[in-house]
């Protein structure tokens, strides 16, 4: 069977079988005159599509291609939320043919799609906690005491001399601490400067390896170069010294001195 | 052999002059001469007479062949010259004794004359000291010692902020950035990309420096270093017009122990600027015509 005759079964099966498939019968469904179901359809397509999105920051190796998914995903979400008032009016509405439990049903749907879409994570509680690492004074994370003494008050009446104890030993605590961060402050001022300058004699210490190596060479160099010299030298001035010619010089001496005592006596 | 300078100069020029009883300059003798009188007018303070002297010796090196000592000749020429204040000469000093450096394969002294030559005429020629450093970069790096050239890169820096050249400057500092990561000395290479964003923000172009500070973001290690967050939260402080965030960022140690004329910026100047730029509506678009109008580098 040739490929053009498997295309046109596949295809005729398919329109047998129309019937068949949900998603297209939404589609058929949705572009009717139901302005709600459309709106609708719309905007879970688009909630889908974000959240397969939202998955795959999971498995996004580039940090930039994260923090730019995010970004859009956060855009996104942002646009979809703009949308579910519009909805919420339009399932308000009464359309013909739809009966009043499915009327109700829609709002609740409506509420049900808003909480999908607030759900999606889109990186944003995450990005948060790197960036206050540095400096106790960015203090974003310790704020928990702020709720705690609102209920405290309003629902636990009965309990106010243990609470009370409680609130005392916390702020005593609290004094204690904020002596103790303020004391941490200027010790990590202090490592910053210490690791600053540690980095910095590295790198000029990194600097100086091939001037070394180089200075290395160029001595080894020129000690090879003495001693070679040295030897040289050596030899020369050995030979200028030996002995042989030692005696050679003090036999011919005496010779001469030989010839000119002879030749005085003779002239005498 | 008198000891009059005047005289030596006068015995090497005759040595020098061909006429028709001397066929041949005898270079040995003149230079000998020559450099001489150049340290006897220096002892005297003859400073433009020790500067000429110098320059022939320089050539009577030269045509000995002995590159070394001609561009030392000139080194100390060019020295004279800056007592005497030619600024002009000076570079063209240095530059000769530059190039005889190279002559001899040696780029370090070379660009060590060009950075000498620089830090003298920076503060009269700057343009010219700006070419200078530029050169004394490049040799250096063709010769694959980037690291001698961090100095001359701030230094080069120093100069385009004093000019208020920023994109100049931002532009010295990625090469800086570039030379320091071919040495992988990461702690210049982030501290330079953070000194450059500071400048953009300097300039009041928040986007370039959010240009900046996304391109070296592309870095996984600058992203996560102390310069990094630090770059970021001045950006977002910057656009959201907080001016008590920035005070706080700039006075954090990684800005102080940034490159002085970088973090005296951020300490003085940004807060102010910012000051004047939350009066205007637009709180986030701070484009003021003449921010550098009252006080000064």
């Amino acid at each position: 069977m040739s490929v053009i005759d498997l295309i046109t079964r596949v295809d005729s099966i398919c329109r047998k079988f129309d019937k068949y498939d949900v998603d297209k019968q939404a589609e058929l469904n949705v572009s009717g005159d139901d302005a709600f179901a459309r709106l609708y359809a719309v905007v879970e397509a688009e909630l889908d599509s974000t959240i397969e999105k939202a998955e795959s920051v999971a498995s996004a190796k580039n940090r930039a291609a994260v923090v730019a998914i995010n970004a859009e995903i956060r855009r996104t979400k942002a646009r979809l939320l703009d949308e579910i008032p519009k909805l919420q009016r339009l399932a308000m509405k009464k359309v013909r043919g739809l009966s009043r439990e499915e009327l109700e049903a829609r709002s609740d749907l409506v509420s049900a799609l808003k909480d999908r879409i607030a759900s999606v994570p889109d990186g944003t509680t995450t990005a948060a906690q790197p960036s206050s690492n540095g400096g106790a004074s960015a203090s974003t994370g310790i704020k928990f005491n702020s709720n705690y003494d609102g209920s405290f008050d309003s629902d636990y009446f009965q309990n106010t001399e243990e609470t009370d104890r409680f609130r005392q030993e916390y702020e005593m605590r609290k004094m204690k601490q904020s002596a103790q961060d303020e004391g941490l402050d200027v010790i990590a001022e202090g490592l910053d400067t210490l690791k600053d300058m540690a980095h910095d004699m590295n790198e000029e210490l990194e600097r100086q390896v091939p001037l070394v190596d180089e200075i290395d060479e160029k001595v080894d160099k020129a000690s090879s170069d003495l001693r070679n010299t040295n030897v040289r030298l050596k030899d020369t001035v050995n030979q200028l010294r030996s002995s042989r010619n030692f005696c050679i010089d003090i036999i011919l001496l005496c010779l001469v001195l030989g010839i000119a005592a002879y030749l005085y006596n003779v002239l005498k | 052999m008198s000891s009059d300078p005047d005289k030596l100069v006068a015995k090497a020029d005759k040595l020098t002059k061909l006429t028709l009883t001397r066929w041949s300059a005898d270079w040995r003798n003149a230079t000998l001469n020559y450099e001489q009188a150049a340290n006897a007018y220096r002892v005297a303070k003859k400073y433009e007479k020790a500067k000429d002297a110098f320059e022939k010796a320089s050539k009577g090196q030269e045509m000995l062949t002995s590159p070394w000592d001609a561009a030392k000749h000139m080194e100390s020429a060019a020295a004279l010259a800056k007592e005497l204040g030619n600024w002009n000469d000076v570079a063209d000093l240095y530059r000769r004794a530059s190039e005889l450096y190279v002559e001899c394969g040696r780029a370090q002294p070379a660009s060590d004359a060009l950075g000498k030559a620089a830090r003298a005429v920076e503060d009269h020629l700057p343009d010219v000291a700006v070419q200078l450093y530029t050169d004394a970069c490049s040799l250096l790096e063709e010769d694959d010692k980037d690291q001698m050239a961090f100095d001359l890169y701030r230094a080069l820096t120093a100069v385009h902020i004093k000019l208020e050249k920023y994109t100049d400057a931002a532009a010295a500092l990625l090469r800086l950035g570039l030379a320091a990561d071919k040495c992988n000395a990461s702690n210049s290479q982030f501290k330079a990309y953070l000194s450059a964003i500071i400048v953009y923000l300097y300039a009041n172009d928040v986007k370039a420096a959010e240009k900046c500070y996304n391109d070296c973001s592309q870095i996984p290690a600058f992203l996560g270093s102390d310069q990094g967050r630090c770059g970021s939260r001045l950006i977002s402080a910057y656009s959201e017009g907080n001016v008590e965030e920035i005070k706080r960022v700039a006075q954090s140690s990684t800005i102080t122990h940034l490159d002085h004329a970088v973090s005296s910026f951020t300490l003085l100047f940004l807060p102010r600027l910012l000051a004047e730029c939350s009066f205007l509506p637009s709180a986030d678009k701070c484009t003021i015509a003449s921010p550098h109008s009252d006080g000064l580098v």
